[in-house]
């Protein structure tokens, strides 16, 4: 009883999930609702705004600039455990 | 342990880390031109400083991963800084770091400091994490 149970929850969760991929938008269509003004905006107005020629610098170093500056400290974060952990002679003594 | 009759990786490893660290340093300042930028050009920079530390023999790194961790705050205090102020005074910014002509190396107002500052943790961070990791083995 209970594996029939279980099998039918599976099979309609199964159903539901087939049914969602079905309605998904078409991949590098046009009118999906990725492309809105955000894309736009930085794909048109990058250069002019940031200076940048590299459009993928301009979005992490002048639109998402803290963005990048917390990616940094998690890597200095990171070197701060590794230091706690393994450093014998650095750091700790002097 | 390298010995010291390793004559031929001393001398190949001499020759290539200064080109390793020029090219490093070139993906770093030109990261708002070409594909690259702090994190990569870093991680060149790094893999330079490592070449040359596993080439000339394992020395004790004590006092290397103190000033490396120095270098590497203060790197990101100097990002922190920076970015804070093109924030809270775009004017005052914009003079001191213009936009510039797009296409130049010296243009995009604040991107060529943050990505040396980028550039400077993440080489420092990978130094270390060499620098330990190879100790301990």
């Amino acid at each position: 009883m209970k594996r029939i149970t279980v099998g039918l929850l599976l099979g309609a969760m199964l159903v539901v999930l087939l049914s969602t991929v079905s309605e998904m938008p078409q991949f590098g269509s046009p009118s999906n609702p990725t492309h809105n003004y955000v894309s736009s905006r930085y794909v048109g107005k990058s250069a002019l705004e940031t200076g940048a020629v590299n459009v993928v610098t301009g979005i992490i170093l002048d639109y998402r600039a803290f963005d990048t500056f917390g990616e940094a400290t998690v890597i200095f974060v990171a070197a701060l455990a590794v230091v706690s952990v393994l450093a014998r002679g650095g750091l700790s003594g002097d | 342990m390298i010995e010291d009759n390793d004559i031929i990786l001393k001398q190949a490893a001499r020759v290539l880390t200064p080109f390793i660290l020029i090219y490093g340093i070139y993906i770093t300042f030109h990261g708002h031109l070409t594909p690259g930028g702090g994190f990569s050009g870093g991680t060149v920079i790094a893999s330079s400083l490592i070449l040359n530390r596993i080439s000339s023999g394992n020395r004790g790194s004590g006092p290397e991963i103190d000033r490396m961790m120095g270098i590497a705050s203060i790197a990101l205090v100097c990002y922190g800084l920076i970015k804070a102020m093109g924030t809270f005074f775009p004017d005052f910014t914009h003079r001191v770091l213009p936009r510039g002509i797009p296409g130049d190396l010296l243009s995009g107002g604040a991107i060529l400091p943050l990505n040396i500052a980028v550039g400077f943790v993440v080489a420092c961070v990978m130094y270390i994490f060499f620098c330990l990791i190879g100790e301990e083995a």
